[in-house]
């Protein structure tokens, strides 16, 4: 080879090099260079949360594009998707920002909308839902617990505000309870309402406890009890003389009240109630990994089962004790 | 200031291309000694070599020619004594700025990546000694001298040993030196092209008053063309004169060196002989 | 004691060989030829394998990169990984690496054998001084090449990790998210600041090996120590080097 040839490669080399110095300075500093040939959707949210530029999006939890761009629209945030144009995305399709892992992988969420709708033109926007996020939900539970931690008190109140109480009237009890049924009946298919909804809840836990009408229903549920907690103590006081009457227990209640064992029991699950509703309140680990994974979905079906069977057996063994199951089951 | 310092006024050395003159140059070697590690190979040097003059080196082989010319080259420092060419240390490089210098190593020592006519181009370009025309115009001449000619596009790898000694020589030719330095110039080659080695470095001194320093084996050139020789054994110079003195000498070990005889009752011919069969 | 002797001797050679090398830096434009011809040698016939090597050291960080951010859900960050690591280290170093045995091996060889076979001796008894025609051109060429090659095992490097990223089924991230995740972490600051690393550990390269191939004694047998020494002194001070300049760089 001739030095002609030679310098001529070195400066074509060296002009190559040139340009792809250049190349990266432009993509590096916001360049278009990689830019694909797409087709965009504009998703408006109040808040964008953890999403950035690259996340995925997902129609249905397969991979149809990512996140082009995040931006501020007036007073609220806007992410660009790049969609796959071979996918049609639905014209009432809903896009929520989902999390993917536990730490910050955010991706959209696209749902198939329904089936006849026309879909999305380039550069539409698509119809949003903003989801609850870990923070928020973290805060609801520690409210939520809190409140279970008060109507826990009522009920332990209910309990031991009777020790002195004696046995033998075992028949006016039952009668006290057979009087109340009606009563007993309505909270347990409160009860049983709200473990129904538990078990129908498509979503996760967290959308299920967080869901304002649940949420209401629920605090509905808890005030009941409240209630009913309330008038149990009435009674246990109304019966007082009758129950100085009675030494030892027979029966169902009876047992399970007057029973030393039992009596144990019962504090046992009280304490169990308690570290549950501290870590509840607490709003930390195993609860926060139950909000967010799906696999702890799963798990905590299987106990919303349990509690199911729980609350059948309710008649034999007593609400109480139900809880004490439940709260072991769940922790 | 010395003698030889007068003299070196009044004899010019004629550039034999460009025909500019320049002093001639002396050397001037005193006490020089050398050790490597602990091997002395030179051991308290003296002689003068006057501006113009062929001095010729002899010796047996290892007894430390070239390292006495690389002394003189600058390309070793002595462990004591002095070297002074043109009355300047050879080690500095404005010495070499001053006095052009040349040195026709033992094996050539040819740039192997470049082309016969580049080894030879190399000196006047790197010096700006004329245009690309001027420098091929002697660049061309010195391989003729030399009879090199045809392989002027070769490569160094693509020669023999004799012709490399001969780009060799045309290289130092080139350079227009005041003081050129052979290393047995003639060892690799015909006697022919050894006499026109002779006739080059007489025609260089009687035409161009060049320095020249000879090491050689080659008795004819010694014994005619220079002005005097030393003999140079261990390390130690045993005797310098002319030719004529020389000749004369009845210094054993220089007689041997001149006159080898083989004797084939010497000992070491002894071990030659084939053991008989038992 | 003799060790540590050599080692600063060989530090005040490559110094003094340095400032004699710069002592000429006016006469590089005529010197144009050999400084082309050391570019062509330095950054031409080094890409191929710069480009083989980055890219398959792009594949293999990716690789890594999704095996162990798969657990926590991460793999989006797989471009921010490659992109980061061979920009700021992994190009300039594995470059600086290949370099030193491809080109600075072939630096020490030749001019150990020039020094051996006396061809060093002739320059200076002509007076045109080693480090002028066989050390600055090649300091020079280094310099200006470097930045190329560095370029280049970048962006293939680069691609390498999305091709492993898009295409190896257990990562299998688009490239789209794969190069927006590239370009938000890495910065044209982080691809600079490899170039200067690159910059560094090229010219340290390339000047140990010019200094211990003209600092060859003895014969032809001691190119091959030459040669081994060059490359092994060359890869310890491109390693201890990253340290101090990535610190300085910082
Ligand atoms: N660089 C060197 N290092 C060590 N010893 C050397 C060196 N150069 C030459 N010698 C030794 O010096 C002696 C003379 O060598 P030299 O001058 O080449 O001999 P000659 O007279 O055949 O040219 C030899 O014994 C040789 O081994
Ligand atoms: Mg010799």
């Amino acid at each position: 080879m001739n030095s002609t040839q030679q310098t001529a490669r070195v400066g074509l080399f060296f002009l190559l090099g040139i340009a792809l110095v250049w190349v990266t300075f432009e993509t590096l500093s916001d360049g278009k260079i990689f830019e694909p040939r797409s087709h965009t959707l504009i998703a408006g949210f109040d808040d964008l949360r953890q999403l950035k530029t690259g996340d995925e999006v997902r129609l249905a939890g397969v991979r149809v594009g990512s996140v082009q761009k995040t931006r501020l629209a007036g007073r609220h945030a806007e992410a660009v998707l790049e969609i796959d144009p071979k996918v049609p995305i639905a014209g009432d399709a809903t896009a929520t920002i989902a999390m993917s892992g536990l730490i910050g992988g955010n991706y959209v969420a696209i749902d198939m909308g329904t089936p006849g709708a026309p879909a999305l033109a380039d550069g539409a926007e698509i119809k949003t839902l903003t989801t609850p996020d870990l923070n928020t939900l973290m805060s609801d539970i520690g409210g939520l617990g809190k409140q279970l931690q008060e109507s826990l008190g009522t009920f332990s109140a209910a309990i031991n505000g009777d020790p002195k109480t004696g046995g033998g009237i075992i028949q006016k009890l039952e009668k006290i309870l057979a009087d109340n049924t009606a009563r007993l009946n309505a909270t347990m298919t409160n009860l049983q309402e709200i473990t129904d909804k538990i078990n129908r809840g498509d979503g996760t836990l967290g959308k299920l406890v967080n869901d304002p009408k649940l949420h209401d229903e629920l605090l509905a549920t808890v005030d009941e009890i409240k209630a009913t907690a309330t008038q149990a103590k009435e009674f246990v006081a109304n019966a007082q003389s009758v129950m100085d009457q009675v030494k030892s227990g027979q029966g169902a209640l009876g047992t399970l009240v007057y029973d030393p064992k039992a009596a144990a029991d019962i504090k046992a699950s009280i304490a169990d109630l308690r570290s549950v509703s501290d870590k509840l309140a607490k709003g930390e680990g195993t609860l926060g990994k139950l909000i967010n994974d799906d696999g702890l979905y799963d798990s905590a079906q299987v106990t919303i089962k349990k509690v199911d069977r729980t609350l059948d057996g309710l008649n034999d063994s007593g609400p109480i004790t139900a809880v004490g199951i439940v709260a072991n089951a769940l922790f | 200031m010395s003698a030889e310092t007068t003299e070196a006024n009044c004899s010019k050395t004629r550039n034999p291309f460009t025909g500019v003159e320049a002093d001639a140059v002396s050397v001037r070697v005193d006490g020089l000694s050398k050790k490597f590690g602990d091997l002395a190979v030179l051991r308290n040097i003296s002689f003068d070599v006057k501006p113009g003059e062929i001095f010729v080196i002899m010796g047996p082989s290892g007894s430390g020619k070239s390292v006495l010319l690389r002394h003189i080259a600058g390309l070793e420092a002595p462990t004591s004594g002095t070297v002074a060419v043109d009355g300047l240390d050879p080690t500095l490089e404005e010495t070499r700025d001053r006095v052009r210098l040349a040195l026709v190593f033992q094996e050539g020592a040819l740039f192997n990546s470049l082309s016969v006519y580049d080894n030879l181009a190399l000196y006047p370009r790197e010096h700006r000694s004329g245009n690309e025309m001027a420098i091929s115009e002697r660049v061309m001449h010195a391989l003729k001298i030399l009879s090199v000619e045809k392989s002027a596009n070769q490569f160094p790898s693509e020669l023999s040993g004799g012709m490399k000694k001969r780009v060799s020589i045309a290289r130092a030719l080139v350079m227009e030196p005041q003081l050129l330095l052979y290393d047995e110039p003639t060892s690799e080659l015909d006697p022919v092209m050894g006499a026109t080695i002779s006739e080059i470095i007489a025609t260089l001194k009687n035409e161009y008053s060049v320095t020249s320093i000879v090491v050689t084996h080659d008795r004819d050139l010694a014994l005619t063309i220079s002005n005097r020789v030393g003999i140079l054994m261990a390390g130690k110079l045993i005797s310098l004169g002319t030719p004529g003195e020389l000749r004369k000498s009845q210094e054993p070990r220089i007689v041997d060196f001149l006159n080898p005889k083989i004797d084939i009752e010497h000992p070491r011919f002894k071990q030659l002989e084939t053991p008989e069969n038992p | 004691m003799k060790q540590i002797n050599a080692v600063l001797e060989g530090a005040g050679s490559m110094v003094m060989l340095l400032l004699r090398a710069g002592s000429y830096a006016g006469s590089l434009p005529r010197q144009w030829a050999r400084f082309v011809e050391q570019c062509y040698l330095i950054g031409y016939t080094t890409l191929p394998i710069v480009t083989i090597l980055s890219f398959f050291i792009g594949t293999v960080l990716a690789l890594e990169a999704g095996y162990s951010m798969e657990g926590f859900g991460a793999k989006e960050f797989i471009g921010s990984l490659v992109g980061l690591s061979m920009a700021r280290e992994l190009g300039p170093m594995m470059t600086s690496v290949l370099l030193a045995g491809r080109v600075g091996s072939a630096i020490t060889a030749e001019l150990a054998s020039m020094k051996v076979y006396h061809e060093v001796d002739a320059l200076t008894t002509m007076n045109i001084p080693p480090a002028k025609i066989l050390v600055l051109p090649r300091l020079a060429a280094v310099l200006v090449m470097m930045p190329v090659l560095i370029v280049f095992a970048n962006i293939v490097g680069w691609f390498g990790g999305s091709v492993v990223a898009r295409y190896v089924s257990s990562v299998g991230i688009s490239s789209e998210s794969y190069f927006a995740a590239l370009r938000h972490y890495t910065k044209f600051k982080d691809v600079m600041n490899g170039m200067a690393k690159a910059e560094v550990f090229g010219f340290v390269v390339v000047l140990v090996c010019c200094n211990i191939g003209l600092n060859t004694r003895g014969g032809p047998r001691e190119i091959g120590a030459a040669v081994t020494r060059a490359v092994v002194t060359s890869l310890i001070l491109i390693l201890i080097l990253d340290y101090f300049v990535t610190k300085l760089l910082m």
